[in-house]
């Protein structure tokens, strides 16, 4: 059986399942008897040497000199720890409870120790300590299922959320398709999935199908389609794989349009970018032919950092990103904090309404010492080749001024430091109604603008992106969106700014024709589909777009819209 | 008994990872390590019960040491309270 959810990236995906759940079995509380004690300290024992070989496993993955690798290797010290070994046996002893219990109550009693510290980084470790106690327990119970590192075939995994930072971590290599409950067409684990190439179904209720899918049955997602097969008969099986292998081939084919020019047919050339969200991406970029960064995500850095990158942590990571780009450009736009990105060790005050919150640059107005450290980084990376520093979010003058002030004392501890840096170009993500009707002002401060897609159609619409009720009534490709597209670009054509497109939109080939016939200078692609539009550039022609986008932005019906793009 | 007073100025304190390679450390000697600071003590040896400690920035902390090397010990895990961070 199967029925759809909402397709993030296209491609059929061959799998077996495998279903990631948080829930904990209950404890269970029943005093035990003297014999049971034994037993349950044995299996303490026991369960700890599963966990720690287990741990070592993970580590074969890493360098030894890398963070993880340590973090991993303080976990081990932890479970190998003489003194908490020998609490959790006496807890055992002493209250008759069994292991599970006994981990749950000491860990928490050290939780809650770490919590109480001044220090709010060495109290955030408690999260960890949790964490840690939850793999031991999972240990106890046989399964250590969480951890997916130790996959060796073709997994389609199944999950009802899935966070950034939990993405970050997954084994892409052998994660073939990704089916989540929940999750709307750009939120950020779309974004991630589409630009890593893995097909994933979001909106997908699996749990609640007649059917149970059960881990290591036959799965193959169709991207194509968005249907989810379960233990597919051969016959439907076999049909799929030549899908595949068509749509591989399809694949195979625009690799031939790597190393021509990108431009149309009648010789107009657009510039075409790359959007990376992780320092393993950018291999992908120069793989794919793009002339650079047209978006580096910087916050994705934090996501699985224990802590705020420092500047010379920042400063080398960017000049790793500059090295492997071969002399393009690198366009760092600065954390983009809040909204559905939270950071769980920077101070974050909760808010009621977090995407019309201290987001992107009113988080980094309102934390100066944050800010300057990034900028400082990104000023040192640019002595060695060009970087371009947008910031996110901006809507008026005076955050741009705002934020110009602080690149101007970045620069004065720079050479109070005596530390070398160099000069950036400066840039806006257009990314509210807002930024789009002030842009006049701001432009003759700019050397750069970039559309950000995603936001300015969730803004604009009032229609929350990670919401998948409303990800199909509220594109991207709707008539105020696109008026506001133009605008940015006329405005930006008057004063003479370059002008450049990296949200989610610019990844769709049949959206190439509007965005180049609307006067875009660049766009900035996620690498998977960056073939796929620089084909569609190449077989058309500069006049033909110009009809073609003006036509579209005439209509004024969504599905209309949809229609004029599907035929270009 | 011999120890050593210092004070941490490694920007996050001694957290997870310079605490692990502190137990590392201390564990290569056979005497008793003990650390002493905000009042608590914590062998030098356990991860679990130094993480409870707060050895963050600026504070002050105790080495202290009884039994073979022990001079050598406090002397140790006292430099790298210093530098690590």
């Amino acid at each position: 059986m199967s029925f759809n959810g909402i397709v993030v990236s296209a491609g059929i995906a061959f799998g077996k399942a495998l279903t990631i759940t948080t829930h904990m079995p209950p404890l269970d509380f029943k005093l035990l008897s003297s014999a049971q004690i034994k037993q349950q300290q044995q299996q303490l024992t026991h369960a700890i040497e599963l966990l720690i070989k287990h741990l070592q496993h993970c580590q074969h993955h890493l360098c030894p000199e890398c963070e993880n690798f340590q973090l991993i290797d303080a976990d081990i010290m932890l479970l190998e720890d003489e003194e908490l070994q020998q609490q959790l046996h006496q807890h055992i002893a002493q209250f008759n409870v069994s292991a599970a219990v006994a981990i749950d109550r000491i860990f928490n009693q050290q939780a809650a120790e770490l919590a109480a510290l001044d220090d709010p980084y060495l109290a955030n470790r408690s999260g960890d300590i949790l964490c840690l106690a939850k793999r031991l327990i999972s240990a106890i119970h046989g399964h250590l299922k969480w951890d997916l590192s130790t996959l060796t075939e073709d997994t389609i995994l199944l999950a009802d959320d899935l966070t950034p930072a939990e993405f970050a971590i997954l084994p892409l290599k052998h994660i073939t398709g990704i089916v989540l409950e929940s999750g709307g067409l750009t939120s950020h684990t779309a974004i991630l999935a589409r630009a890593a190439g893995i097909p994933a179904l979001l909106n997908y209720p699996f749990s609640k199908l007649s059917v149970k899918i059960k881990d290591g049955e036959q799965l193959v997602l169709d991207g194509m389609t968005g249907d989810l097969h379960i233990a597919p008969s051969a016959t439907i099986l076999a049909q799929l794989k030549q899908q595949q292998t068509q749509e591989l081939q399809r694949r195979q084919a625009l690799t031939a349009y790597k190393d021509l020019p990108s431009s149309t047919q009648d010789g107009h050339s657009i510039t075409l970018l790359a959007n990376v969200g992780n320092l393993s991406e950018i291999s992908h970029v120069t793989d794919v032919g793009a002339k650079g960064i047209g978006l580096f995500r910087t916050e994705f850095l934090l996501m699985n950092a224990k802590a705020l990158p420092d500047e010379q942590q920042q400063y080398k990571l960017y000049c790793d990103a500059l090295q492997s780009l071969n002399g393009e450009v690198l366009s760092i736009r600065t954390f983009d904090i809040g909204a559905d990105k939270e950071i769980p060790y920077l101070e974050q005050s909760h808010e009621d309404n977090p995407a019309l919150g201290i987001r992107g640059i009113r988080y980094s107005l309102s934390h100066p010492d944050t800010f300057i450290t990034q900028v400082k980084a990104v000023l040192r990376a640019a002595n060695h080749g060009p970087i371009r520093l947008m910031f996110p979010m901006v809507n008026q003058i005076e955050e741009l001024e705002h934020a110009m002030v602080f690149i101007e004392q970045a620069k004065a501890q720079l050479i109070e430091q005596e530390k070398g840096f160099g000069e950036v170009s400066l840039g806006i993500v257009v990314e509210t109604p807002a930024a789009v009707f002030n842009l006049p002002s701001m432009l003759p401060l700019l050397d750069f603008v970039s559309i950000g897609t995603n936001d300015l159609t969730q803004y604009t619409l009032a229609a929350d992106r990670t919401n998948p009720n409303l990800a199909k009534q509220f594109p991207v490709l709707s008539p105020a969106v696109i008026q506001l597209m133009s605008m940015t670009i006329s405005h930006c054509k008057q004063a003479g700014v370059k002008v450049s497109l990296c949200g989610e939109l610019g990844s769709d080939p049949r959206a190439l024709g509007l965005l180049v016939g609307l006067g875009l200078d660049e766009i900035s692609i996620n690498p998977s589909n960056l073939l796929d539009v620089k084909a569609a550039l190449v077989k058309g022609r500069y006049q033909d777009f110009i009809i073609h986008a003006q036509q579209v932005a005439s209509l004024t019906r969504i599905e209309e819209i949809h229609a004029a793009i599907q035929q270009c | 008994m011999y120890q050593k007073t210092v004070t941490i100025v490694a920007p996050h304190g001694i957290h997870t990872r310079p605490a692990a390679l502190l137990v590392k450390e201390a564990k290569a000697f056979t005497c008793d390590i003990m650390v002493e600071c905000n009042g608590k003590q914590a062998s030098a040896k356990s991860l679990f019960k130094l993480q409870t400690l707060g050895l963050y920035q600026g504070v002050s902390v105790t080495v202290f040491a009884t039994g073979e090397q022990a001079q050598a010990a406090v002397d140790k895990i006292a430099s790298l309270l210093i530098t690590l961070s």
